[in-house]
């Protein structure tokens, strides 16, 4: 190839053609950029030079029924410094120190930190109105005052578990300021500014501050009077008993909001971080779920009524066990009730009456009452962090996994489940959804935003099985199992349980956990109130499980019953007026025990029965009356302690 | 028509017309300097908006890059008029000794003591405060060594060995001493130049397929050797999946360009000059320009560039000699190839690498070198025998 002026000046052409083509294709470029692309990387670049402070709105209180407020957010302006926004840091810092009571240095230091916003702890917040005055007459640059806020809680631990918790940027973490963050939270507004690279306002941008909307109020179904009542009763049953731990509901049976709802161990919320997070994380009453014991056995009861299966003046023999596919299931009561009729059944709480009871009514049948009572679903209560509960999967139920459901056994419910399930007995068979906010208010004008209504979930039993339910509950306070709770003038209609509780598969040795849950006035109850009493531990002496958790709540329906100023009445059942059979308690046998070993046993019984220990030792060498003699519900038995098990005393079933 | 090149690198066929048109010397190009003189311009007021915060945040005076980039224009202009008088013919003798003292100098700069460390590259020599940079000097030197020896290669040109190679390994032992500093956009500025130099001056275009596929083997061979390689090179596709190390500047400038929009943000209005671009008054002016003038301003620029370039060509084409051609070429192809690596970069169209835009950004070597090339083209452009004129004087 020959190197030409003509070659040399075609490739001259050619390569200018290229570049001007390449120019022309920048030109492309820079036009695709700055028209297709332009609307996203600009707002891509505002992003990048916009800082956003944000600061909140006051948080909404939460108050009790009456309108107390138990939670509520104090409010005081705080200084808050943009340290890149601040040219002269010295100047600045000389201005702030005596106003703020700081040493230079310190405020010095606290402007110098890389951070896009500081306090000035401590003279920097809550200021008195003149100090902010002198603050704001100053005007220095990057120096801002906001409203900051602290959660006030007046009566410290009380409705804990309902009110929850809010955590460091005052967000709600548990409970109705987690339910309800929204509406207490309000809007938060910002400091907007452009900023350079190193945060630095731009200069000709100005900033904005949007300033933030306030929360509402929330006002719950919580009686302040009536919690206070529940934990005061919880306060005493833990000095008394000091069990693992202890849960109580009072609800109003006609629409399902939560008088009072309180747990031990319990929590301050204004400094829950010194807690352990279980007392604060789970809110038992909604969450724990436990075998329920003869509480259930409401649940059998109600649907035999209700499906004809039964009347209660029935006879039932009980022989102190009861057959179920070649298995005895014991009666709590050695030797058995013999004799009786089903409202005695109900009375004495006699498991082999309601295998009875559910061998009539089947397993479809008993199941589908169990699920109508709510029982294997959340209630839906406005309170985050319910348990479920688990139900024996039908298909695998077989005639043992019948008997024991229907007196409670092999099932695990949470307590509001039971609660809603006698609330629909005390309120004409209908189940409620149970809620612990009543309404959302307007914290300048007071208006109501939102108000809550009662929910009917829906129709389980008729009003009249309710009302028979009811009265055969009030017979069992008044002559039976439940007779701790009675309150002379106010009608009480209850059932008394005691579950063992299993771990791992296996019922624990000693694990008890007692309940008992009743309501009044029987006849038309306002109340419903239930008290679970996991794992008591008496200290002195045995306790029998009958005594413990239904005078609690007896005790509870009163105050609440006087509170509510509801009339008291005389149509009630008078106390120990028996119908049909005198109800007697044949006591168990202590000899020989230990009195870890007559604890255990006492608390199984839910007989009415009081203990006195006297002397000392390891053993009890001798109890008055003896094991195996009838004595009236409201005896003592006295028990005598020694060093050294008595010779022959072997027989510890009693 | 194969006419043989004349033995004193006269282009026989012009030669011949000449006696039949006028010489129309000293007319020089004056489209070249009036976009010179408005690119400067253009260059001047950007470097101020640009630099101002950082200069006011570095030195209290938000003029400080805006008044020594003015000074450097003065120079440089006063350079380019000197030399547009100064016959390049003249500078053909002197080009290998510039080539020799441009080389001392590469040299000289990468000891330490002697050069100075700016920007993590060992490239300036630094007098006062004032640092002139060897590569910028080294580009024009080379540019005007292969002019001078490309001259008298002529059919040389079609052996590998003997045509292309020479010139190829001088160019490359710059290009090595360049990239110790290390200086990666300066090596590319001048393997381009030189490249598209050996391309007019006739080299095969097998022989340059064939240095294409070396370098293709040697880059595949580096990112063998260290895979990462490849991800900072192809970083600019995606810029955003490395939005902290190697796609950052791009990222800041495409957000600089992109929010400019069609018209711009106003002059001194960027907001991306505010320490966001590190350096927004030298490599990243365009963003800066396209930022506060939008593509109005962006547009202008190119169109400016595009008339350089085909000025530059146009005088290429009609230089009496094949010298001034390729004196012309090179010088040309310099300022094309900057421009568009440095756009390029910019707008996220090619992989990163740092180079100047011509005229435009700040910095004394880049700016006073530029124009001297420019002058030395204006010279070329005054010597010139255009058809246009020849035509003219047939007219008469």
């Amino acid at each position: 190839m020959r190197v030409t002026p003509r070659l040399i000046r075609r490739r001259l052409v050619i390569l200018l053609m290229c570049l001007l083509a390449a120019i022309a294709g920048l030109i492309g470029r820079v036009f695709y950029i700055q028209t297709v692309q332009s609307p996203w990387l600009s707002g891509k670049a505002k992003q990048l030079w916009s800082r956003n402070i944000p600061v909140q709105g006051v948080r909404g209180s939460i108050l009790d029924s009456s309108g107390q407020p138990l939670a509520y957010t104090a409010t005081a302006l705080s200084i808050l410094a943009i340290p890149s926004q601040i040219k002269d840091k010295v100047a600045t810092a000389k201005a702030l120190a005596p106003i703020l009571q700081m040493p230079e240095n310190v405020i010095l230091k606290k402007l110098q930190r890389r951070q896009l916003s500081t306090y000035l702890n401590p003279g920097g917040r809550r200021l008195s109105e003149q100090v902010a005055e002198k603050i704001r007459s100053l005007h220095l640059a990057g120096i801002y005052l906001t409203e900051e806020g602290r959660r006030v809680y007046p009566y410290g631990d009380l409705a804990a578990s309902v009110l929850g918790i809010t955590g460091g940027d005052g967000q709600g973490l548990t409970g109705v300021e987690k339910e309800y963050d929204s509406v207490l939270a309000g809007k938060p507004g910002a400091i907007l500014y452009y900023a350079n690279n190193k945060g630095e306002r731009m200069p000709g941008e100005g900033d904005d501050f949007l300033s933030p909307v306030n929360g509402d109020d929330v006002e719950l179904t919580i009686n302040k009077s009536i919690q206070e009542f529940v934990q005061r009763e919880i306060e005493r049953a833990v000095a008394e008993y000091n069990p693992d731990h202890v849960t109580a509901i009072v609800a109003n049976p006609k629409t399902g909001a939560i008088l009072a709802m309180a747990n031990y161990p319990t929590f301050n919320p204004a400094d829950w971080r010194n807690y352990p997070p279980s007392t604060y994380n789970h809110n038992l009453a909604i969450w724990q779920t436990f075998e329920p014991g003869s509480t259930f056995k409401v649940v059998t009861l109600s649907a035999a009524l209700q499906e004809n299966k039964v009347n209660l003046n029935d006879r039932f023999y009980d022989p102190g066990y009861y057959e179920v596919a070649g298995h005895r299931i014991r009666c709590w009561k050695a030797g058995g009730h013999g004799s009786q009729s089903y409202l005695n059944v109900v009375e004495n709480s006699c498991n082999p009456g309601f295998i009875a009871l559910g061998e009539k009514l089947g397993k479809n049948t008993l199941f589908s009452y169990i699920k109508k009572f709510g029982f294997g679903q959340k209630t839906g209560i406005d309170l985050p962090g319910e348990g479920t509960g688990i139900l024996f999967n039908l298909k695998k139920v077989g005639p043992l996994e019948l008997a024991t459901t229907a007196f409670g056994q092999g099932v695990s419910v949470t307590p509001i489940q039971q609660v809603m399930a006698l609330s629909a007995v005390a309120n004409g068979g209908k189940l409620m959804k149970p809620y612990v906010v009543q309404s959302i208010i307007n914290p300048v004008t007071g208006q109501v935003i939102e108000s809550t209504e009662p929910t009917v979930v829906r129709q389980v039993i008729s009003p009249s099985v309710a009302a028979e339910v009811r009265s055969a509950l009030e017979s069992v306070v008044a002559n039976g199992s439940g007779g701790g709770a009675y309150i002379q003038g106010y009608r009480v209609a209850g059932k008394t349980g005691t579950a063992q509780v299993a771990k791992n598969g296996r019922y624990e040795s000693g694990h008890y956990i007692v309940s008992f849950i009743g309501m009044a006035p029987a006849n038309n109850p306002v109340l419903v109130a239930y008290i679970a009493i996991d794992y008591p531990r008496p200290k002195n002496q045995p306790v029998f499980g009958g005594v413990i958790a239904a005078p609690i709540v007896g005790r509870i329906l009163a105050d609440s019953l006087a509170e509510l100023g509801v009339p008291k009445s005389n149509q009630g059942l008078a106390k120990k007026i028996r119908w049909g059979d005198p109800l007697t308690v044949t006591l168990p046998n202590f000899v020989g025990l230990t009195m870890k070993q007559a604890r255990d046993l006492a608390l199984q019984s839910t007989a009415q029965i009081r203990t006195q220990v006297n002397g000392q030792g390891q053993y009890i060498v001798a109890q008055a009356p003896a094991g195996g003699t009838s004595v009236a519900e409201g005896s003592t038995v006295r028990l005598i302690l020694g060093d050294t098990p008595p010779a022959g005393a072997i027989d510890k079933t009693g | 028509m194969f006419v043989p090149v004349g033995s004193e690198g006269k282009w026989p066929v012009l030669q011949a017309q000449v006696h039949s048109v006028e010489r129309t010397s000293d007319s020089l190009d004056r489209t070249i300097v009036l976009v010179t003189l408005l690119l400067l311009s253009l260059g001047i007021m950007m470097v101020h908006s640009a630099s101002s915060v950082v200069s006011a945040a570095k030195f209290h005076d938000p003029f400080f890059y805006a008044k020594r980039q003015l000074l450097w224009a003065l120079l440089g202009i006063a350079a380019m008029f000197w030399l547009s008088d100064f016959d390049y013919h003249r500078l053909r003798s002197l080009a290998p000794k510039i080539a020799v003292l441009s080389f001392v100098f590469l040299g000289a700069v990468l000891i330490p003591g002697i050069g100075a460390v700016r920007g993590g590259s060992r490239a300036w020599l630094g007098i006062g405060s004032f640092g002139i940079q060897p590569s910028e000097f080294a580009k024009l030197a080379l540019i005007l060594f292969l002019a001078h020896l490309l001259t008298d290669y002529g059919d040389r040109m079609s052996s590998f060995r003997r045509g292309l190679l020479p010139p190829l390994l001088i160019a490359l032992m710059a290009v090595g001493l360049i990239m110790l500093e290390p200086d990666l956009g300066q090596s590319v500025v001048i393997m381009g130049t030189a490249i598209l130099m050996l391309f007019v001056a006739g080299a095969r275009m097998r022989h340059l397929g064939m240095l294409g596929g070396a370098g293709l083997a040697a880059f595949a061979g580096l990112v063998a050797a260290a895979p990462y390689r490849l991800d900072r090179v192809t970083a600019f596709l995606d810029p955003w999946k490395y939005p902290l190390k190697e796609g950052y500047q791009i990222i800041q400038s495409l957000y600089a360009i992109g929010s400019g929009g069609l018209l711009g943000l106003g002059l001194g209005n960027s907001h991306q000059k505010f320490l966001y671009l590190p350096e927004p008054q030298t490599d990243f002016i365009f963003s800066i320009l396209g930022e506060e003038l939008g593509f109005l301003g962006a547009l202008t620029v190119l169109f400016l560039f595009g008339v350089l370039v085909w000025r530059g060509f146009r005088i290429a084409l009609y230089a009496t000699d094949i010298f001034g051609t390729l004196l012309a070429t090179g010088i040309t192809s310099m300022v094309a190839v900057q421009v568009l690596i440095n756009i390029g970069v910019v707008t996220g169209s090619i992989p990163a690498t740092g180079i100047t835009l011509p005229l435009l950004s700040y910095g004394g070597s880049s700016l006073t070198l530029m124009l001297t090339g420019i002058g030395i083209l204006l010279n070329i452009s005054r010597q010139a025998v255009y058809p246009a004129k020849i035509k003219m004087n047939d007219a008469k």
